[in-house]
């Protein structure tokens, strides 16, 4: 029983990352009709600037609060500025563009980045994880002691699906980008600032992106390629969501996480949560109309 | 007629071109073929047919570790390897067809992406699969022998290149033909319109996985050369990033056009190579060194650029210049030339 609460535990914290990389993937995809599938690249670069900070360019004198924090700065600004970069300089341009065309060219984002990552910080495997919690503070729930770390996360996820939420629905900037997702042609019209709309999502996206990659090193050794992979686990989970909502991304990235870390009590292998992850896929396009998901990107 | 004299006068040019060069690059010819097929595969399903698939590579891959079992596990002649190869890339291809009877575009990408992922780490990776991927050596291939001829890696590789490059004139020249058929069309009117195509009578389920299971076959024939090229199998030339360059590469070339294949096929397997080998020493004091990360880079960077500015694909934008050109000589000429 220990066991199993353990690994639910676990589950739990996997899944609240898969929720925060489902969340950028959502926002991006409700507003601009790009389905990224360069998110988990975006997030893995910004995650190796933060590792770059924290563990080469900070001090070893500095307290270790200093380093986390400046690096998960640097992170984050990092994301914020590829977003809009790649806003900019790429998707601003295909607008118009059907949405696999955009989708192709997320595959060319995800190719580059992936290379460029790898060229600089070689074909490594890293454990050396950025805790945003302290490491040792542990909760005792009915006996089972659960890392500070986790419930970061948890809180996290759940924290930014319903700020995001809140933000879409009650500011007037959020109104604009669902005005946007709806229809960028009579948005438009109706005076909406549609470059900026899709800038701003781009940036958000992009920095939970970053969030999700930062939370997850003290979870996997990871290289280049793994938080690159880390593409599918969050589609899985955003296609819960139906691409559209998001709760119900977040709930889908828990379960998905759950579901992905109960067979390793039994089944020891590095692909098998793979399979999971397609299986929930196929699973989700099956009970759900997949026509349903082409509304949004006209 | 026309097409089958450039065919033979393709292969003819091209089965001399690596004779002169060392081994590596006649291994970078063998594999630029192996990779031709990995993109005519897609030609066809996303040229052709409107299919979006993200585990080209994947299907290549299954032909490989088929055709290195029949031949390491059960010492079959090459050509039974290669059947089985294609035969077992084919039913896979089916079986993927499936869900792509309900699905298109995005959502296709991601389910075939997600194969691929499965496939590069669970399928050719896990120990529950050794009995199909030999272990963690994977198959070593190195006496093998087709129409009772000696085939090895090392000694044979310009009598695999021949094989490979006469069967892809043949499946190329086929490729073409397709295209203006009866079958042809019932595939083109899948691209444009699945609904006006059902309503004109064609049997969408029929096609849709014929498509799929003819691609993934492409696909698996070329894969099914490589234990014989490479003398080995093992699950890095078919990983995830594979799958996603066949598609970036394909896009890049012309999704449409048969050359392009062929073009991209030479663009994948001898570009990094070269880079490789001459692109390091000193210029202007500074060592430098390129890695086959920049090739990767390249691929991605050109693929955003040619999909913003020339959406026809690097082939499907020079033959339409080189079309116009002929139609302006022929109005200067005063003659009435019909541009295709």
């Amino acid at each position: 029983m220990g066991a199993f609460a353990a690994y639910t535990i676990i589950g739990l914290g996997l899944g609240g990352i898969f929720s925060l990389a489902a969340l950028g993937i959502v926002l991006i995809y409700r507003t601009t009709g790009v389905l990224n599938f360069a998110h988990g690249a975006m997030g893995m670069f910004s995650t190796f600037v933060a590792w770059q900070v924290f563990y080469g360019w900070s001090h070893p004198f500095w307290p270790t609060w200093l380093s986390t924090l400046l690096a998960v700065l640097a992170g984050l600004i990092f994301a914020a500025i590829m977003g809009l970069t790649l806003e900019f300089a790429v998707f601003r341009w295909v607008r118009t563009r059907e949405p696999v065309v955009k989708a192709v060219i997320t595959i060319g984002v995800l190719l580059a980045l992936q290379s460029a990552a790898s060229l600089i910080w070689k074909n490594n495997q890293y454990h050396l994880p950025i805790y945003l919690a302290p490491q040792q503070a542990t909760f005792q729930l009915a006996g089972v002691p659960i890392g500070a770390n986790y419930i970061v996360i948890v809180v996290m996820a759940l924290g930014l699906a319903f700020g995001l939420g809140a933000f879409l629905r009650y500011t007037s900037f959020g109104r604009a980008m669902r005005a946007v997702s709806d229809s960028p042609t009579s948005a438009s019209l109706w005076g909406v600032p549609v470059n900026k709309v899709s800038a701003v999502s781009w940036m958000l996206g992009s920095l939970v992106a970053a969030l999700a990659g930062i939370l997850i090193t003290p979870f996997i050794n990871f290289d280049t390629t793994s938080l690159t992979l880390l593409i599918i686990d969050a589609l899985a989970a955003a296609l819960i969501g139906g691409l559209v909502s998001l709760p119900l991304t977040v709930l889908g990235g828990f379960v998905l996480g759950l579901l992905e870390t109960y067979p390793t009590i039994w089944i020891q292998s590095l692909g098998f949560p793979r399979l999971v992850a397609l299986l929930v896929i196929i699973a989700v396009l099956i009970v759900r109309n997949p026509r349903g998901f082409a509304v949004v990107a006209k | 007629m026309f097409r089958v004299l450039a065919a033979l006068v393709a292969f003819t040019v091209l089965a001399r071109i690596p004779v002169g060069f060392d081994v590596g690059f006649k291994f970078d010819a063998a594999l630029a073929v192996i990779w031709a097929f990995g993109l005519l595969s897609l030609v066809l399903l996303t040229g052709y047919v409107g299919q979006i698939s993200l585990c080209q590579a994947t299907f290549a891959g299954v032909g490989a570790y088929t055709a290195g079992l029949m031949v390491a596990g059960f010492h079959a002649d090459y050509l039974v390897a290669v059947v089985a190869g294609v035969a077992a890339a084919f039913v896979l291809g089916v079986i993927v067809g499936i869900p792509a009877l309900r699905l298109r575009g995005i959502t296709l990408a991601i389910v075939t992406l997600g194969i691929a992922l499965v496939f590069d780490r669970y399928v050719f990776q896990d120990h529950a699969f050794e009995w199909f991927t030999g272990g963690t050596a994977g198959w070593r291939v190195d006496q093998a022998t087709m129409f009772g001829l000696q085939m090895d890696s090392s000694k044979h590789l310009m009598a695999a290149y021949v094989v490979l490059l006469a069967l892809f004139c043949v499946v190329a020249l086929l490729m073409v033909n397709l295209h203006d058929s009866g079958a042809g069309r019932r595939l083109r009117a899948i691209r444009d319109s699945e609904l006006a195509a059902a309503t004109m009578g064609v049997n969408l389920t029929r096609y849709k996985l014929l498509a799929f299971g003819m691609s993934a076959a492409i696909a698996g024939l070329g894969g099914s050369f490589y234990p014989l090229v490479a003398g080995s199998v093992s699950p890095q030339p078919f990983w995830l990033f594979t799958s996603l360059q066949f598609a970036a590469i394909a896009v890049l070339m012309g999704v449409r056009y048969v050359p392009a294949a062929a073009l991209g096929g030479v663009f994948m397997a001898v570009v990094p190579d070269v880079l490789t080998r001459f692109g390091h020493g000193t210029f202007m004091g500074r060592a430098y060194d390129i890695s086959y990360d920049w090739f990767q880079i390249a691929v991605g960077v050109l693929l955003i650029v040619q999909l913003i500015a020339l959406p026809d694909g690097v082939w499907g934008d020079l033959r339409a210049r080189a079309l116009h050109a002929w139609s302006a000589a022929g109005a200067l000429g005063g003659r009435k030339v019909k541009v295709a």
